[in-house]
Formats: structure tokens, sequence, C-alpha cells
């Protein structure tokens, strides 16, 4: 390595409450070099490309630019010194022209006035630079998400940025589409710029890179030139970790009789969903960020339902349009995102209890009897140990765990039969983590069933029966309990089929 | 090279529903003048009759669609009208040398009240339809409070705004189109307009692309209480003395919202503009005009025109869904 490194990041770390999100990370891109970031979900990749963005600073480390010491304070100093981030999520302003989104925040005008005949030209050649057949004045929103990517890019240009970091860019991208940004990323790379590439598309990282980092929990692993970097070495030090002994016992007999079956279940964000749930299993989903697996849980439960497709409960066929109709059929339903989706913060742990039954009670229902009376709901939290100094306090000031038990109490209330949870534990503590498990595999040895879908591999190969993988909207595998996390990535990395390919090509 | 597939023309852009808006709104207006026999409607006199109505409302209009468009609102407009026509009317008490002295105060109040608007919003992350129903709560209570103290008439000379012209066109509408004009082109034509859809179609986008998302947001806000002022001036002028009430009896808070939604600006942000908001308030002129002409009742009148608020948006709704989906 004879150039310069255009930027190298040294020693970088940073902690959040409760995590070690990065520790002590090296990173460097030379002049004209594309340098890929893997790692699983939660790796600290993003947390890595935010500290260089300038939205994030540093607990310790250093930045240099071709050689010069830096401290961002803001992103836009960031970005005046020539570093561009393309997020995952698109900052683009959808009513507005490519050419006025090209130069947001940066318009070319002379004492207040714009000059949009110099904007829409620079526009234009900046779009033609980078192959992009669209036209500067139509509106944003009329482009497919593929022509919005390159608008990004575009955007990028403009400020003649040497560091590109691209954060997922393909992940809404189809083959076609991916090939032409890829085409872009060669281009740009020709010219001299620094591409920082962030993908979970394997095939996509050993086409493109010329180096490759590996990040896990917050630590390198190893940066190597491409062709030391075999896939097979990649997916395995992206995995590599202890499994923690603090999953339950597999169940002693096999599982019962098939209580929720689904057939050729889609949507606009699934194709082809054919599995089924039986009694005492726990049905593990696993997948990248953006395979479907989300998804999946959203239409099991009638949220973002299944458009085509039948399912069956215990046999018999249920729609499932709506929440209401799913917890009807006796399917429950515990969010990842507990505090927007699951909890009413505010109120109290037993409120919270309640909440299904309320719902689902008939309008003359005397609240505060049966089933509805606090005596009864308490004893239900105090099985499942939810610590709490007072039932009647808001459940917001209670820690992770004990508010995902207490939406454990609001199903089993209702006497639900499957469960579909998704990142069950997310955010929660160890000791927690156990007691989840546990509760998770009495409910399925009690003749009921669960759907795990969780970004946790190693929680979902600890705690399922079974695990489905999901690769973009379909169901790409199957495992059995013992899998190891490398079939489960190569099945999430859609690498299943890739000899065929190769045949093909 | 091959950019040009479909030359749009630049301003072809949001001009479809204010023409079409437009269109229908003087084609209603044709009809009922040509069914009701008032023939003479159609003639310059009724024209500028009908030209005439929309002043007021458009004035506060097209403040409004600044704060809409940066994804704010503004409902202190009404409380602020009858604060400066009844502050015009106390300052001059006839006097045509105190004219731009109360000019000015008025301006001068309106631009308190929008800085603090402003500042509620932007800087203290208050939520708009709160901090601006409590600035116009403030200025209402204040101004009934004391208005026994604030008896005047505005000079005689003053109400040439809204009575005078040059060439059979009332200088009201001269001042209207001018105002218009100069809005339409702030949004199109300059960086404060850029930054002002920037902020109210994605602030947080906005913000990383290092706008003062803030400082946007606040001077939406100043200008929209400025126009607000405006309309005050021109109501004080046609009534030559300003009660505490005007501003609350015409409605100008919550039709001013209507017709720049009617007009297809989305309260979300970041999407509209002034050619909308004008035909939303020339439909309004023209179902005034036209149900005068009906003699509908004046309840039936709300009636209808909150039945057309609800439709209009309503459609809006179904094309942008279309659209996005």
């Amino acid at each position: 390595m004879t150039a310069a490194p255009a930027l190298s990041m040294s020693g970088i770390s940073k902690a959040f409450p409760g995590v070690r999100a990065l520790d002590g990370v090296d990173f460097d891109c030379l002049p004209g070099e594309v340098h890929a970031i893997c790692g699983e979900n939660g790796a600290g990749k993003s947390t890595l490309m935010k500290i260089l963005g300038g939205s994030y600073r540093p607990d310790a480390g250093e930045i240099r630019l071709a050689g010069a010491n830096m401290h961002f304070t803001h992103p836009r100093q960031a970005a005046e010194a020539g570093i561009s981030i393309i997020h995952q999520e698109l900052s683009l302003l959808p009513h507005r022209t490519v050419a006025e989104n090209i130069f947001m925040g940066r318009e070319i005008a002379r004492r207040g006035i714009l000059d949009r005949a110099a904007m829409r030209e620079t526009a234009a050649a900046l779009l033609y630079r980078i192959g992009a057949q669209i036209d500067p004045q139509a509106p944003v929103s009329s482009l497919s998400i593929a022509m919005q990517q390159l608008v990004e890019i575009a955007k990028a240009l403009l400020l003649d940025a040497r560091i590109l970091v691209m954060d997922e860019p393909t992940a809404a991208l189809d083959e076609r589409d991916s090939r032409v940004l890829l085409e872009l990323v060669g281009t740009l790379r020709g010219e001299g710029v620094s591409i920082v590439y962030i993908s979970h598309r394997m095939p996509e990282v050993t086409a493109i890179a010329d180096r490759i980092t590996i990040l896990k929990d917050g630590r390198k692993v190893w940066t190597r030139p491409r062709e030391a970097a075999p896939i097979g070495e990649i997916v395995r030090a992206m995995v590599g970790r202890d499994l923690e002994d603090f999953y339950p016992a597999p169940p002693a007999s096999p599982p019962g009789p098939v209580l929720l079956a689904v057939k050729d279940g889609a949507n606009a964000a699934l194709r082809d969903i054919a599995f089924d749930v039986r009694a005492g299993e726990i049905v593990g989903v696993a997948g990248l960020e953006d395979s479907g697996k989300g998804a999946l849980a959203q239409a099991l439960v009638g949220d973002a339902p299944f458009s085509g497709g039948t399912v069956a409960l215990r046999g018999r066929p249920v729609a499932l349009r709506t929440p209401r109709q799913a917890t009807a059929a006796g399917i429950g339903y515990l969010p990842g995102d507990r505090k927007r989706e699951g909890l009413a913060l505010r109120q109290s742990v037993r409120d919270n209890a309640l909440l299904t039954l309320r719902a689902m009670a008939g309008l003359f229902t005397r609240p505060g009897h049966g089933a509805f009376a606090p005596r009864a709901i308490d004893g239900k939290l105090r099985d499942m140990d939810v610590r709490a100094a007072d039932f009647g306090q808001e459940i917001g000031t209670l820690s992770g765990g004990n508010q995902q038990k207490a939406i454990i109490v609001r199903w089993l209330a209702q006497a639900s039969d499957i469960l579909v949870f998704v990142e069950p534990t997310r955010g929660i503590d160890i000791a927690a983590k156990a007691a989840i498990y546990r509760t998770m595999r009495a409910f399925a040895d009690s003749g009921r069933g669960i759907v795990v879908v969780s970004s946790d591999m190693p929680e979902l190969i600890g705690v399922a029966d079974r695990i489905l993988v999901m690769h973009q909207g379909g169901i790409s595998g199957q495992l059995p309990r013992g899998a190891g996390e490398e079939e489960v990535m190569h099945l999430a990395l859609g690498l299943a089929d890739a000899p065929q390919r190769e045949a093909r090509a | 090279m091959t950019t040009d597939i479909a030359k749009n023309k630049p301003a072809a852009r949001g001009l479809p529903v204010a023409v079409l808006l437009a269109g229908l709104s003087i084609g209603f207006f044709v009809a009922v003048a040509l069914a009701t026999g008032e023939v003479a409607q159609l003639g310059g006199q009724g024209i500028v009759g009908l030209l005439q109505r929309m002043v007021a409302l458009g004035l506060v209009a097209l403040g409004q669609t600044f704060v809409i468009l940066v994804g704010s609102i503004d409902l202190s407009v009404a409380a602020l009208i009858s604060a400066v026509a009844v502050l015009a009317s106390h300052v001059m008490q006839g006097d045509p040398a105190m004219i731009l002295p109360a000019i000015l105060l008025c301006l001068g109040l309106c631009l308190a009240v929008g800085l603090v608007n402003g500042v509620l919003v932007a800087y203290g992350g208050i939520n708009p339809l709160i901090a601006t129903l409590g600035t116009g709560l403030i200025v209402q209570g204040v101004l009934a409070a004391s208005f026994g103290a604030l008896q005047g008439a505005v000079a005689r000379e003053f109400q040439v705004l809204a009575y005078g012209g040059v060439l059979g066109v009332p200088y009201s509408i001269l001042l209207f189109a001018v105002l218009s004009l100069a809005a339409a082109f702030v949004l199109d034509r300059t960086l404060f307009g850029a930054r002002v859809y920037a902020v109210g179609g994605n602030p947080e986008g906005a913000r990383l692309a290092g706008i003062r998302t803030e400082r946007v947001t606040l001077s939406a806000h100043v200008v929209a209480s400025l126009f607000a002022g405006a309309s005050g001036l021109y109501l004080a002028a046609r009534l030559q003395s300003g009660t505490p009430w005007i501003g609350r009896d015409g409605i100008y808070d919550l039709e001013s919202i209507a017709v720049t939604v009617i007009g297809g600006t989305i309260l979300a942000g970041g999407k509209g503009g002034v050619a909308g908001t004008l035909a939303g308030v020339l439909l309004f002129a023209s179902l005034d005009a036209a149900f005068n002409m009906l003699g509908i009742d004046a309840f039936l009148k709300q009636v209808l025109r909150g039945a057309i608020v609800v439709a209009a948006v309503a459609i809006h709704a179904v094309r942008t869904k279309g659209h996005v989906a």
C-alpha cells in the first residue's frame, strides 16, 4: 500500500447506555478504493458511519482525512470536508423536482434569487456523469426507488465528495437496478472517489470490494483484500461466537398436531409463504433487515394482511384481515417496538395486561368483574413474575423484561393459541432474557405454538425448534433444531442458489 | 444527452389543480348568474365585486400558505386581524397625518406576534396548533378588555384603499394582485422559498443538508402575521372603524386554512403554493356571490361551504393516495 489513505479512522470507540457499540475500531480507505464493511445487525457498522458523518461523536479515537485530523460536531462539517453518506432511508423531498432535490440546502442563488437554469444544467450534467437517464425537472415521487437512489448519489457528488459511504444501497433494488448501481460504483472508483460500501449481499461485496473489513460486536475481526476473503470466510467471521447456555431444554416429546397452516401467502412484501406450526412448537423466523421477516409477522397478526393464499387454524380456514380478526382467531402479537406498538406507557401495568381482554369484550361487560377484576389479573401477573412495586404503577417505569412479561400476560389472559413474537428480547438484559425464553417454552409445552421473528441469531438457534429463513420476501429454506449460524446466514444471504447462478453465467 | 425525454414545462407543476379549481369556480358563478338572470354580475362591475370579495380572505390565506408549506399552521390570524383593525382606527382618529404611523405600528404589532409564534413553534418545540391558538387567545383577550379605550375611526383618505381605484380597478385588488405575485415569486424563485419547501417536505433531511430549519419556520410565521396585518388594514379601511370581533366573525383563521388546503397545499407541508391558494379563495368568493344571487339563507350557506371544503380535501386525498402508492 503506497498511496496515503483518503480516510483513516483509528481506535474509534463509542458507548451507549448499556452497550459498547464500538471498541477501538481501525478503518481506512484509499483514494479510488471500494472498501466493504460486513457484519451482523448490531455489529457497529451504522454507528461507525454515523461517527464518520458527524452525527455521533466518538468517545475515543481519531479521524484523519488525507492525513489531516478532523473533529466533526455537525453533519454539515463532515459534508464540507468531502464526506457524503447515502443513508438507507432516503432524505428526498418527494414533491419537488430532481434538480431541486439535488440542490437542497445548496441552491445556486444570486442575492437570494434562485438561478433555476444553472441548477437545471448542473443537475443534468451530474446525472449524465453517473449515467442516469433522469429528467432534472421530473418530480422525485414519479421516480422508482432505484432512480431515487441515483438522485441521492448525484446529490452527494454535487459536494464533490471524496469519500462516499453507501449504506445498503441495493437493499431496496432488484437484480437489474443493483447492477446499474454497482457499475456506477465502479465508475466513481475510477474517478478516484473512496467508497465505503456496507452490504449484506455477499455476492455483491465480493464482486465490487477491493478490501473487506468484518465487524462483530463492536470490534474489528479482520481487514483483508478481496482475494484473501472468500464468502465462506466472511460468513464465518461475521457469526463466530459462542452459544450461551441459558436457553431452555428442547421439548422431550415430538410436536403435536398442526395448529397453524399457511399456504401460498403473499402480499406486496411477501411471496410464496407456506409453513405450519404444530402444537408445542417454537418456530423461528430468521432473515436480514429487508428479507420480509417483519412483514410475515405483520401478515400473521392482520396488521399488513396477506392479499393471497390461505391461513388455517386447527384445520379451519380463518380470515386475518385486521388485528381484531387475528386476536379473535387466537393469534397474539408481541411487537418488536414495545414502546410504540406494544404498550400504553402512561397507563398502569394492570391496564396494559388487560388491554386485549377489554378490547375483545362486549360493550356491556361489567368492568372490574370476573376476568377483569384487579385480583384476577394481578394473580396472572404474579404467576408470570412481573416485578413491580404495585401493579397500579405506570408500565413505562418497569424494566424491558418486566414490560415484555406483562404483554405476555395480556395474551395468556386472552387464551391465544399462537403467539407471534418479534424481537422478543431486544433491549432486555440477560437474566430477563432467560426468563422470557422459559416462558416461551412453557407456553409451547402447554400445547400451543409460537412464531418468533428475530435478528438475534443465537437466540433463534437456542430457542426455536425449527428455523425458517427468509430472503427477499420468500422463505429460502428451513433448518431443524441444531442448525449452525453459518447455515442460517447462507440462506439469509440467498447463497443457496449461488452455484446455479454461476453455472448459468 | 437523453435527459430531455419528457420536456415538462417548468411552470406546469402544481398548476392543473389551481386551473381546474378556478375554472370550476368561475363556471359555477357564470352558471348561477345566467340561471338567476342577474346578467349584470357578468359585467365589469360584477367581476370587480367578485374579485373584491377575495381580498380580505386572500391576504390572510397567502400568509397561511407560507406557514402550512413549512409544516406549521397559524390560528392566531383572526385575532390579529381584529387587533390591527382596531389599532389602526384608534391611532388614526380620522387624522390623515396619522395614516403612516398607524400602518407602521400595526405592522410592528404583527411582526411581534409573528416572532412570538415563530419562537414558540420553531425554538420552543410547542405544537403550532396550541402555540398559535394561545397567542391568538391572548391577543383577543387583551383586545376585548381594552376596546373601551380604543375607539376611533380611520382617516377618510385611508378608506381610498377600499373604495378608490384607477381605471375602475380598486386599489385593494391591485394590492392583492401585487402581494400575490410577490408571494408566488418568493416561494418559486428565491432561496427562502426553496428552504420553505425543504423544511416542510423533510425537516430532518433539510437539517442534515445544513439548513437552519428553525429560522425558516420562524420567518414563515412572521410572513403569515404580516399578511394578516395587511388584511386587517384593508378591513379597517372598508369598515371605517375596527371592532374586536371582525377577525373572529369572518372566521379568517379556519377559512384561510381551508382555502389553502383546498388549493392543494398539504397540511404536512412541502407541497403546494400560491396559485392553488388563490384558486381556493376564488372558489369561496364565487360561492358567496352565487349564494347571494340565489338568495340562500346564511346558515345554509355555511353548511354548503363546509360540505365543499370536505369534498375538495377528500378529492385531494384520493388523488394523492393513488399517486403515492
